[in-house]
């Protein structure tokens, strides 16, 4: 039997927004330059300064917003962290890179092979909690969040567990900018770019949570057709016939934003199209931040003025539920259906 | 107990030959494909490895790609094994976009980054390798050379990526996502890990001798392979026959170490209980366990108590392949579900190779060619960050 009542309890971030806070709905940050590192909470509540000293700002953020979404969720344990994060522990693979390719072969010390791995982030949440449950990490470009999403709400529709830590975790540095910039990861001319430390705790108890998670699904290079067919799909099965807000990654590039906008509005008419990347920037887990960012409007009622693309059309009054559009590379694409 | 998903199509690539020919002719004759270094640029000439017998021009042309195309070596190894793997189960280009795909991988990109790097920061030579530097590119390189698929992604749990791709296809299968995923994993060997195992002090200069007294580390191998997992309806609809069943699977956290097993291997024991709680088998059941068995002290010894704690005092045929193959790290998990197909499907026990003297208190794994057999095996793979999966494959029945 598959169970489809599947909620989101708790979801926090730390960005180039305030860290673990609502601040952007009302008061947001606004940026000119075009790469921002994150605003790091004080972690001295998280992690205890001498572990501290040897973790790279992804694990300290990931702990933080881990920990915060599990207190928020009411949850004493989770029975699975799962993980999406595009490049990993970026900063440590760079660090060891750097000295193979500089210094060669014979001087390498392990520290930051060992804190370089994908998985190092679901992992040291694991040994921090003394968490023995399913653990997994997805590395998948800008569907890196939603493939750990899936996971979990495959396996919460199949039983398998009660409760998911789910998280999207990416860090970038300056040189590791300057170097995505030159192969246009991103696209040409993305405006923004940022860092992201999304968590967020899913269950299948109604009690306290933010909304409720009703349809994912995951497609490669679909036709219009194929994304038609899909959505109407996951509507018809949640009982609705039309959705009031869809919230899209556009990120400023513009032939990419242009093709994105013009794909939204065959899909979805005249709803109105909201947009969160100008505010948190672009990564390959930016997608964990519209997840974010479409559980608490729906939870606070309300959808703040600046996420809407159009300005005429600046007001959804009590929203009921949002689609999150995620086409990323032009191929990759999930739909996420969240309802209040 | 739920519904056994088919293996309708299975395909290898690996130190010990490409496809499932040569591969059973190497297991079957206890041949081993690892040696000395040919292929890698490294000044680590000391370490055998179990390397691919391909260079990447060779792999092009043989897949028909053209030289000059961005390519990296865990994709090109990966679409040698997925072609064989769609042709065996009869999945032509025009019905993948009915078919999910599903891989593992850790180093992803990695060859190309490790030896353009210094380009990347310095000029603008090579740059068209940056965006392949990521785990998903290389998984949609591989897939995009036979078609468009339904949808991709990739696991990256280290060492147990492809056992959880797996896991993942079986997953979606069971919640009706799809009727046919292609899961598995491709991983070539770097210098980035090769240096980074080194630096760890956990490749032995020998040929590893997983569950023996005086093994010292592991020999780094690469390779890939896919599995072609498909509902029984589909397969009859189809008319293509089961090789396997898939019939359970577990995953667990040790949440121990980022980089050591814990001394009652908790994480690797849940793995292997909840796999044969899914299959509805009791432990007796098992006929033969393919071990993660690195040849690492502290992974045989761990994993040794954790097959005591499932199996108690009767603990069935055991071997670790990586002697023949070396640690293909990512992709062992589908490169030695491959092996537990051929075993089951011919009956026999692959050998561990390289072992001579018991661990005190270790299992004493098979060490003689022996046929048998085989109803039910269980294969393990584990992964840094006590990332451990495990899964129960059975003669098809169906």
């Amino acid at each position: 039997m598959i169970n489809n009542k599947i909620y989101v309890l708790s979801a926090k971030q730390i960005s180039i927004q305030n860290p673990l806070s609502e601040d952007w709905m009302t008061t947001p940050i606004e940026y000119t330059e075009p790469f921002v590192r994150s605003i790091d909470p004080n972690f001295k509540e998280y992690v205890s300064p001498i572990e501290a000293r040897r973790m790279g700002k992804i694990l300290k953020r990931a702990l933080a917003t881990s920990k915060e979404a599990i207190k928020a969720s009411q949850l004493d344990v989770v029975d699975a962290i799962i993980t999406g994060t595009g490049f990993g522990c970026i900063e440590n693979t760079e660090f060891f890179l750097d000295a193979l390719c500089k210094e060669g072969e014979q001087l390498l010390k392990p520290t930051y092979f060992m804190q370089s791995t994908h998985n190092t982030i679901s992992s040291l949440v694991a040994i921090q909690m003394k968490n023995h449950g399913y653990n997994a990490t997805y590395a998948h470009k800008g569907i890196s969040f939603d493939s750990a999403l899936q996971d979990a709400w495959l396996q919460l529709r199949l039983g398998k567990i009660d409760s998911a830590l789910v998280g999207g975790h990416d860090e970038m540095t300056p040189s590791f900018f300057t170097i995505l910039q030159k192969g246009e990861v991103f696209g040409k001319q993305v405006t923004l770019t940022g860092e992201a430390a999304v968590s967020v705790v899913l269950g299948n108890k109604a009690d306290n949570a933010l909304c409720r998670l009703s349809g994912f699904k995951m497609l490669y290079k679909p036709t219009l057709e194929d994304l038609k067919a899909n959505v109407n799909l996951m509507l018809h099965s949640a009982g609705l016939s039309e959705v009031d807000a869809v919230l899209t990654g556009i990120n400023g590039d513009e032939a990419c934003d242009q093709a994105y906008l013009e794909e939204t509005r065959a899909l979805f008419g005249e709803k109105p199209i909201l947009r969160y990347k100008h505010l948190f920037g672009e990564s390959f887990t930016a997608s964990g931040l519209a997840f974010y960012v479409g559980a608490h409007c729906l939870n606070a009622g309300f959808i703040p003025s600046q996420l809407f693309v159009s300005q005429q059309n600046i007001s959804v009054e009590k929203p009921k539920n949002i689609l999150l559009f995620n086409r990323s590379d032009g191929k990759d694409y999930t739909i996420t259906l969240i309802e209040k | 107990m739920a519904e056994p998903i088919l293996i309708t199509g299975a395909g290898v690539v690996s130190a010990i030959g490409l496809g499932k020919q040569a591969t059973l002719d190497s297991l079957l004759s206890n041949r081993s494909g690892v040696g000395k270094l040919a292929y890698l640029k490294t000044d680590h000439k000391e370490f055998p490895v179990g390397e691919v017998k391909f260079t990447n021009a060779e792999m092009r042309a043989m897949l028909g790609i053209p030289e000059g195309t961005v390519s990296t070596r865990t994709s090109l190894m990966g679409m040698l094994a997925l072609k064989e793997a769609l042709d065996e189960a009869r999945l032509t280009q025009e019905m993948l976009p009915k078919v999910g795909f599903i891989s593992g991988t850790t180093v992803g990109g990695m060859d190309m980054s490790e030896q353009f790097y210094l380009d990347y920061i310095g000029n603008e030579a090579h740059k068209e390798y940056i965006s392949v530097h990521d785990c998903g590119s290389c998984s949609e390189m591989t897939a995009d050379h036979f078609g468009k698929f339904a949808f991709a992604t990739t696991l990256s749990t280290a060492c147990s990526s492809a056992a959880n791709a797996i896991i993942l296809g079986a997953n979606m299968i069971r919640c009706g996502e799809a009727d046919i995923v292609v899961v598995g994993g491709s991983e070539c060997i770097t210098k980035f890990h090769l240096n980074g195992f080194n630096s760890l002090m956990i490749l032995d200069q020998q040929p590893c001798r997983p569950f023996d007294a005086t093994r010292n580390g592991l020999n780094l191998g690469e390779g890939a392979a896919y599995l072609v997992l498909e509902t029984a309806e589909s397969a009859r609809r189809r008319g293509v026959e089961g090789l396997a069943q898939l019939s359970g699977y577990g995953n667990a956290c040790d949440a121990f170490h980022q980089t050591a097993s814990s001394p009652d291997g908790e994480g690797a024991y849940r793995a292997m209980k909840d796999a044969l709680d899914m299959a509805g088998l009791d432990a007796t059941a098992i006929d033969y366990v393919n071990a993660h068995g690195t040849g690492t002290p502290n992974n045989d010894a761990s994993e040794s108590q954790a097959l005591k704690r499932v199996f108690g005092s009767v603990v069935p045929p055991v071997s670790s392949t990586k002697p023949f193959t070396g640690h293909t790290t990512s992709a062992s998990g589908s490169i030695e579900a491959v092996f537990c197909i051929l075993a089951l499907q011919h009956g026999f026990l692959p050998v561990n190779l390289n072992w001579s003297q018991p661990i005190e208190d270790g299992i004493v794994p098979v060490s003689q060619s022996t046929e048998k057999e085989l109803t039910h095996v269980l294969c393990n793979a584990f992964g840094f960050g006590g990332n451990d999966s495990s899964f129960i494959l059975s003669k098809s029945v169906i």
